[in-house]
């Protein structure tokens, strides 16, 4: 390496120290939490004493498994709807040449521009009020769906739009119906932004709280039991209890990134 | 699901000459102007047949339109004897090689040749055999099992060629093949499609911009401009009696005068140049005398020093600039005040050296300058 003179070392250390800051502001609360989720003396933990005990506790709150039996079907459900409908929308986008393009584009993505808790309180006034219908599980699945609809959308149109269609032509014109076109030339292709569609969804819905809460009706889930728990005081189950669900998120980044790694998962198409 | 293919067995049934036919298509993107204008062209069976024009000629549109990915506003195309407006293209058996190869960039080259096979149900032993076959006709026997980034352009194309035939079709799609190679590869890969075409004898149809491809290859080409053919003819009926101004420009190097037509005596058009020279030529594309029109003359069949008795009217030119390419002399001159004339001297004994500012004569068989629209 050639000589760097002490200037570019100052810039490249500031650099450093700039962006080491800046991890830390983002992590240190999520690590602490992590942290306190393992002593005892949870209000003062220092110098720590370590248990486990928050965790076995959590294990025998009947209502924690109910929420994350909750959670996870929220997420899943979520996952499907909004993903089926994502690439759907993407490809018609994409394929179909309006002029209305641009609208349809903006249409399909103002709800990322709503704040969540106005989407959880008016789709509970139009189901309860206009429809008669109770909160459950169905409801704030598909609540949840208009958000993390729009950002499935995107994630799948990121990468569409560098699809090249005349492998679509191509397929048809040798004699592949238009499903079959889609199932064995174009998924094939563009699957792991589908993929990551359908993760950045689940995860959305299942760590979602201001959509769930009002149209879950008395349905626990996982973020429903923690802001409940934050009412009544907070306990230290719920540091285990975010502890948890962050595994959970971190386990399933892990997965995608060794399965990017190892080439399982291909994100973006390889162009030729 | 009907086999996209019996439209072969239905073949006896209709004795048609012609294996595709387009009849008064007119193709409209956005209802206002039509991108292809009253199209009329019949393909025998077996011809090769090059669509060839600038961009937004209409000829791709022409292709689309055949293979099934657009529809024909008005009109209609016809198919081994059956209208094909409304058969979607799955079901219209047809090969087909496009413009970046549109490989299947997540199967092999194997698994791409037998794709337009498995679709149509073939036995897995067959479609083997098939796709063996097929990559030993393209030369890339060897190359089964790799994947299309893996190969170079060049083997790529070749793919994309053994895929559009590996099923047999009669009829080939080609849409700007060879675009993306560079120039020695392409006169290569001219050859070995025109070689495929004799061996096979499918009816093909070829899109190009590249007029040289064109003449190389086909049986025929139709010159596209503006949305209409311009001229459907033979490539050298195409370059030595080119129809009309656009045509003589744009296929080969060409030679242009302006002037008015005095009178037309049978074929014979008297001409009176801009600078007043008057010269005769073939009557092709003019209205009558007292009209405008445009003289095209090959730069190879001018006449340097003409023997006035071989060539009715000489006219005098300056020579401008001389560039030596040793089988011939390339002569730029100022004629009839177009100072582009190009006339090509051929290095053979005989011929005297021209000299940069040097007045000469030229001239030319009346056969050779057509009288052509002026628009």
């Amino acid at each position: 390496m050639a000589a760097v003179s002490r200037k570019e070392w100052a810039v490249v250390g500031t650099q450093a120290g700039m962006l080491g800051i800046l991890y830390i502001f983002l992590y240190l609360p999520i690590f602490f939490i992590i942290f306190v989720s393992f002593v005892d003396n949870t209000v003062w933990p220092f110098p720590p004493e370590w248990t486990l005990k928050w965790y076995q506790r959590l294990t025998i709150m009947s209502d924690f498994h109910e929420g994350f039996k909750n959670s996870f079907l929220l997420g899943l459900g979520t996952a499907c709807i909004s993903t089926f409908f994502a690439g759907i929308a993407a490809i018609g986008l994409l394929k179909y040449r309006t002029r209305w393009r641009g609208v349809l584009a903006v249409i399909y993505l103002s709800p990322l521009f709503v704040a969540g808790l106005l989407i959880g309180i008016s789709t509970l006034m139009f189901n309860r009020n206009i429809l008669g219908l109770h909160g459950t599980l169905t409801s704030a699945i598909l609540a949840n769906s208009t958000q993390a609809m729009a950002f499935a959308f995107l994630v799948i149109l990121a990468q569409l739009a560098r699809y090249d269609w005349r492998m679509d032509e191509a397929a048809m014109v040798f004699g592949a119906r238009p499903l079959r076109t889609f199932w064995e030339v174009t998924l094939p292709t563009i699957w792991p932004s589908v993929f990551g569609a359908f993760l950045i969804s689940f995860i959305l819905a299942f760590n979602n709280l201001e959509i769930s809460f009002y149209n879950l009706g008395a349905i626990p889930t996982l973020p429903t039991i923690a802001w409940g728990t934050l009412r009544h005081g907070i306990e230290p189950e719920l540091y285990a209890l975010a502890s948890v669900i962050n595994f959970l998120v971190f386990f399933i980044l892990i997965i995608l990134f060794f399965l990017i790694r190892l080439g399982f998962v291909r994100l973006g198409y390889r162009e030729q | 699901m009907t086999p996209p293919d019996n439209s072969r067995r239905k073949k006896p049934m209709n004795s048609e000459p012609f294996h595709v036919r387009f009849k008064n298509v007119q193709k409209s993107y956005d209802g206002l102007t039509l991108v292809v204008k009253d199209l009329n062209l019949d393909i025998g069976k077996g011809e090769f047949v090059t669509m060839l024009g600038p961009s937004g000629s209409g000829k791709t549109t022409c292709l689309m339109m055949l293979a099934g990915f657009e529809s024909a506003t008005h009109g209609e195309i016809v198919l081994n004897g059956r209208p094909i407006n409304n058969i979607p293209p799955h079901k219209r058996g047809i090969g087909m090689v496009f413009q970046n190869y549109a490989l299947f960039p997540h199967m092999t080259v194997a698994e791409n040749l037998s794709f337009p096979l498995a679709v149509r149900k073939m036995p897995k032993d067959k479609i083997s055999q098939k796709v063996g076959q097929a990559l030993e006709m393209v030369q890339m026997g060897e190359f089964g099992d790799r994947y299309p980034a893996q190969l170079s352009g060049g083997q790529q194309q070749r793919i994309a060629l053994a895929r559009a035939l590996v099923f047999d079709p009669e009829l080939v799609l080609m849409d700007e093949p060879l675009g993306a190679l560079d120039k020695q590869l392409r006169e290569q890969m001219q050859f070995e499609i025109k070689h495929i075409h004799q061996q096979l004898g499918v009816t093909m149809v070829y899109v190009t911009h590249d007029q040289s491809e064109a003449l190389t290859m086909s049986d025929r080409i139709a010159v596209f401009n503006d949305g209409i053919i311009q001229q459907l003819a033979s490539p050298d009926d195409l370059y030595e009696r080119p129809e009309n101004r656009f045509v003589a420009q744009f296929i080969g190097e060409n030679n242009e005068l302006g002037g008015t037509v005095d009178a037309i005596d049978g074929d014979i058009a008297r001409v009176t140049l801009d600078n007043g020279d008057k010269v005769s030529a073939l009557a092709v594309n003019i209205e009558g005398a007292g009209a405008r029109t445009m003289l095209s003359i090959r730069p190879e069949r001018v006449i340097i020093d003409p023997d006035e008795s071989r060539v009715p009217q000489a006219i005098g030119g300056l020579v401008k600039e001389l560039i030596y390419l040793g089988d011939h002399i390339r002569c730029r001159m100022t004629v009839a005040g177009n100072d582009e004339f190009i006339v090509k001297v051929p290095n053979a004994p005989g011929n005297r050296r021209l000299k940069v500012g040097e007045k000469i004569r030229i001239g030319w068989i009346t056969e050779d300058c057509r009288a052509l629209d002026a628009a």
